[in-house]
């Protein structure tokens, strides 16, 4: 049994360790993306910050994940990555505030959704 | 005694004043702050009586458009409007306070099932519940329930559906999203599941719909209010040239028939505006209590949203949907009636979103022409179930109308061919 339980803190040690790489490389794209929002024009924004949406996610920052999705919602209401990934995003926020006692964040977050799917119903009225 | 006599006979029999009082308690429940609870409490008298409002706005238009298709046609003609089934059942039959009551029922054997059993599903679209709460007491209350036992069984029923229906539609919501952790809270789940049955029978190897270029320029057609106008307005226009001039005159005085017909089409349009901004006043204040309470007892629960979240998966799909379920109602329309059935006219609102996320599912599983057959018998389905209700929906009084969104129906036919029978082993 301690043979198994070694080999499970290896591989613990190990994934451990992969993550923090993954990190290390979501962090430098990140800030890749950053410096290029920077320098973009308006129009060309929203693939960009789309990308900085889905690099947060990845890398588990759903604060700025939200904001540079909502970001890209607010310039183009094009259905896609970023209204799927958003409603992820406000149950996992919703989640959090849930499990954490509370009520006010987990209203705000319902409400968030329920805006979202607003937004969707009249983005796919449009969309026709 | 005089004084309870008074609340019981003269305050309490008004169905605005309970609704407004649940309401009030809710919010004591929630320690809101005592401004909170009375806007809250005055907001919800408001918009149940907004929405009786809209009811006699809607029943008047519909028992002119009765008289005049059984003029025209020597049938009956149905609108099919879950609105108007909800606003006739709270204001003419005197079960407001009931559905209020059985809506609050629902929440909380929704609560109890996720919290006990591992379908952890929180329904969270509370217009659905509503029309849910509405048939479970119309038909509970044709089937022999009153009071207490009403509204237990019509909260139970409900319940039930509301934690069942996520739960049956999950395996396929998870293909469309990719995710197990939210779900799909609609209560039309029955016909979505039978549409995705027949595209993955009809639809092996077909290309998925998102591929599909679309015209622009059928938005219009998916607007709330403007939907029901293009089938109301040209159906009450033809029936009443059908009825002819001298029985329209009849109805319309002193006003061009034909003009009082279109009129009247509008006056349907205005009803359903009306009913529905008084149905989003009333639960706009008990339904964030409710979910607030919902998810604070059940944390690890999967929130079952409204059908729009899945319309970002596969937008053509949506369309697909909603044009090919259209399709399929209007062929039931004329199908029906040779099997002795009521001729249901298309109701453009259920086609749309019931249409759409229909078109959502068939895709995933049959891709274009899975939506395309499937879709059909979508339209076809969602019609005939309907259709089986109208007898029982005349008999309980009900004007020229029948209710929509197939769960909602299935509860009300479980009423009536299941626990109806039961009950009167019993009696």
């Amino acid at each position: 049994m301690p043979f198994f339980k070694r080999k499970k803190k290896e591989n613990d040690a190990k994934s451990e360790m992969q993550q923090e790489v993954k990190k290390e490389h979501l962090s430098e794209q990140i800030e890749e993306y950053l410096s290029k929002l920077e320098n973009a024009e308006r129009e060309d924004e929203i693939p960009i910050l789309n990308m900085l949406g889905s690099l947060y996610f990845e890398m588990e920052d759903y604060d700025h994940a939200i904001t540079y999705y909502e970001k890209s919602i607010d310039q183009n209401k094009a259905l896609g990555k970023a209204f799927t990934d958003l409603v992820k995003l406000y149950n996992i926020k919703r989640k959090e505030a849930s499990k954490a006692g509370d009520r006010e964040t987990v209203q705000v977050y319902l409400q968030k959704s329920d805006d979202l799917m607003k937004l969707t119903k009249d983005t796919i009225r449009g969309n026709m | 005694m005089a004084v309870i006599d008074f609340i019981i006979n003269s305050i309490l029999t008004q169905a605005s004043i309970t609704i407004a009082l649940i309401a009030f308690a809710g919010l004591l429940l929630q320690r809101k702050p005592f401004g909170e609870v009375m806007s809250g409490s005055f907001k919800t008298m408001l918009g149940f009586l907004v929405l009786s409002a809209g009811s006699s706005i809607i029943v008047g238009s519909l028992l002119y458009f009765g008289d005049i298709f059984s003029e025209g046609f020597g049938m009956e003609g149905i609108v099919p409007s879950i609105e108007a089934i909800n606003g006739q059942a709270m204001n003419d039959l005197g079960l407001a306070n009931q559905i209020a009551l059985t809506f609050l029922a629902i929440f909380i054997f929704n609560i109890l099932l996720a919290r006990l059993t591992r379908w952890k599903y929180i329904f969270l679209t509370g217009q659905a519940l509503l029309w849910m709460a509405t048939m479970t007491t119309v038909f509970g209350s044709a089937a022999g329930f009153s009071g207490i036992g009403l509204i237990l069984a019509g909260g139970l029923v409900g319940g039930i559906f509301a934690v069942a229906m996520p739960a049956i539609a999950q395996p396929i919501v998870k293909k469309i999203t990719g995710t197990d952790d939210i779900a799909l809270g609609h209560f039309c789940t029955i016909g979505y599941m039978f549409a995705a049955g027949i595209a993955k029978i009809t639809g092996k190897n077909s290309d998925s719909t998102e591929n599909i270029k679309f015209p622009k320029g059928l938005g219009f057609l998916s607007d709330t209010y403007l939907s029901v106008a293009i089938v109301m307005v040209p159906l009450y226009v033809v029936t009443s040239i059908f009825a002819g001039a001298e029985f329209g005159t009849e109805l319309s005085g002193d006003v061009n028939y034909i003009v009082y017909a279109f009129l009247q089409a509008v006056q349907f349009v205005v009803g359903v505006y009306v009913l529905l901004s008084g149905v989003r006043l009333l639960l706009a204040e008990i339904v964030p209590a409710f979910r607030g309470i919902a998810l604070k007892v059940v944390p690890d629960a999967k929130p079952a949203l409204d059908c729009p979240v899945l319309f970002p998966y596969a937008p053509n799909a949506v369309t697909a949907g909603f044009i090919t379920t259209t399709i399929g109602t209007v062929i039931a329309m004329f199908v029906l009636p040779w099997f002795g059935l009521a001729m249901i006219l298309p109701g453009m609102l259920t086609n749309f979103f019931a249409g759409g996320t229909a078109g959502i599912f068939m895709n995933a599983v049959g891709g274009k022409r899975g939506v395309l057959i499937g879709g059909i018998a979508h339209g076809f389905f969602i019609t005939l179930l309907p259709a089986l209700l109208v007898p029982h929906f005349n008999s309980l009084g009900f004007v020229n109308t029948t209710a929509t969104d197939v769960d909602t129906v299935t509860a009300g036919l479980l009423f009536e061919w299941l626990i109806h029978p039961i009950m009167n082993l019993f009696a």
